[in-house]
């Protein structure tokens, strides 16, 4: 057994002077509860996100492309893997638990995950706005995340999807500078996409919200999502894109770029299972489990050592 | 005089990180083969990938030439990936095998060598061989239940 605290008040102080916590310390049951259930929608939107990714790998054109949505796919699934594994030895469930939660649609992922991705303009739209809205909030967490697993498997993730970040920025500059059709195919996706990527951040956090007193988070959900605002408005401006948001202020001479009124309704209803594709996204990741079970079986009868 | 032009495209090269893991260098990772300087500045850069499909390969190359293009004395460069040699997983250093196991905690295992845990060195159980990338498998430690990355061939 690892350290221990008298009381919360204890506790957070030694959060508050930099203390990580270990997978050993007896730590209160409310951060255990919290972090868990912290880490394990951040697996599941590794695994919703890595399946929606493969479902690209035989439609993606060019055989470049081609090389980078499976190497993201593997790269998402992998992710999934070390979180689930990171998040079971909190043993508030295990991973199968966690699995079959995810697969009856009990358990939550990122809102981004319960739309469809109907042209290749929308996975260039994925990879550039949600993997950059998804990175950094991440980055956010590995600065200061005061749970010593979790941060350590996080800087292995933040690197890779920093990797899937130039990617995107790829991706999209050559849709960018294509033909007038590819353009017209990316303006619908941006104005599709846009929303749903800004709302990955998630409402303004709330006063006293437990993941920052923690130091899970470490910035306001409010200020992570107006900074990438800042960030991609302009971006997607200068290659003559619309943002698909009457109500956005951009003030020239501060050089600020900020959002209309936000309507959190199709948030609320994405993570509540009643997102344009939830349905179907569940049902075909509950269909990659059972088909790939004779993998599973095949690893778990392989003579001890085979795969060494 | 091309001594030490080739000397500085060679420090250019090994400042050069890899997309997945910055603050290791290509260099440290064994991925340079072949480094050719005239005398007119003409630099060849002879590169081997650790797998054939790595997706990194374009973005490892343009990292190459844009380090190496600006430097005083260099004309022109040739970033090319050799088919031949292959690259095998002895040619990570020392200084990127400790890198890894300090930043990543990711361990190098060469051939069937025990993986020692980065964090308490333990020898570490596999829990997949299939990681988050071709060239990485999943292990745990059985002591402080770190959860490892293994680089493997």
């Amino acid at each position: 057994m690892g350290r221990s605290w008298e009381s919360m008040y204890d506790f957070e102080a030694f959060l508050d002077d930099g203390g990580i916590v270990e997978v050993d310390d007896d730590m209160p049951d409310a951060y255990r509860r919290a972090v868990f259930a912290f880490i394990e929608m951040h697996a599941n939107s590794e695994i919703m996100g890595g399946l929606t990714e493969r479902e690209w790998i035989p439609k993606t054109p060019g055989l470049r492309h081609k090389m980078s949505v499976l190497a993201k796919t593997q790269d998402e699934i992998g992710h999934g893997h070390l979180l689930y594994m990171v998040a079971a030895d909190m043993a508030v469930k295990t991973r199968r638990e966690m699995l079959e939660d995810l697969f009856a649609g009990r358990s939550k992922f990122h809102n981004v995950f319960h739309y469809r991705a109907k042209t290749w303009g929308d996975q260039v739209a994925i990879s550039f706005l949600v993997d950059s809205a998804a990175l950094a909030s991440q980055q956010a967490v590995l600065k200061n995340c005061s749970y010593g697993p979790y941060r350590r498997i996080l800087r292995r993730i933040v690197a890779e999807e920093g990797f899937h970040m130039r990617m995107g920025e790829e991706r999209m500059m050559l849709i960018a500078e294509g033909t007038e059709v590819q353009r017209v195919m990316f303006q619908q996706s941006i104005d599709d996409w846009w929303w749903p990527s800004l709302q990955l951040f998630g409402p303004d956090s709330k006063p006293g919200d437990q993941l920052l007193r923690w130091h899970i988070k470490s910035e306001r959900n409010e200020v992570l999502r107006a900074r990438w605002v800042q960030k991609y408005a302009p971006l997607l401006t200068s290659y003559g894109f619309t943002i698909p948001d009457p109500g956005m202020v951009h003030d020239a001479d501060a050089g600020t770029w900020t959002s209309g009124p936000i309507d959190w309704e199709p948030l609320k209803r994405t993570l509540a299972m009643g997102g344009p594709d939830s349905a179907r996204r569940i049902a075909e990741a509950a269909a990659s489990w059972v088909d790939t079970r004779w993998v599973r079986q095949a690893l778990d009868e392989a003579p001890v050592g085979a795969a060494a | 005089m091309t001594d030490a032009l080739r000397e500085r495209v060679r420090s250019a090269v090994a400042a050069v990180d890899d997309p997945e893991y910055p603050g290791i260098s290509i260099t440290d990772l064994g991925l340079v083969e072949a480094l050719d300087v005239t005398p007119d500045g003409d630099v060849v850069v002879g590169l081997i990938p650790t797998f054939s499909g790595c997706p990194a390969l374009s973005m490892i190359a343009d990292d190459v030439r844009s380090a190496v293009a600006d430097l005083d004395g260099v004309t022109t460069v040739d970033v090319r990936w050799l088919g031949a040699p292959v690259w095998t997983i002895d040619r990570v250093t020392d200084v990127a095998r400790a890198t890894m196991a300090r930043e990543f905690t990711v361990a190098v295992r060469i051939g069937r060598e025990p993986v020692s845990c980065p964090r308490c060195g333990s020898s570490t159980m596999e829990d997949s061989m299939f990681g988050p990338s071709r060239c990485r498998a999943v292990h745990v430690c059985p002591s402080c239940a770190e959860v490892v990355e293994v680089m493997r061939a």
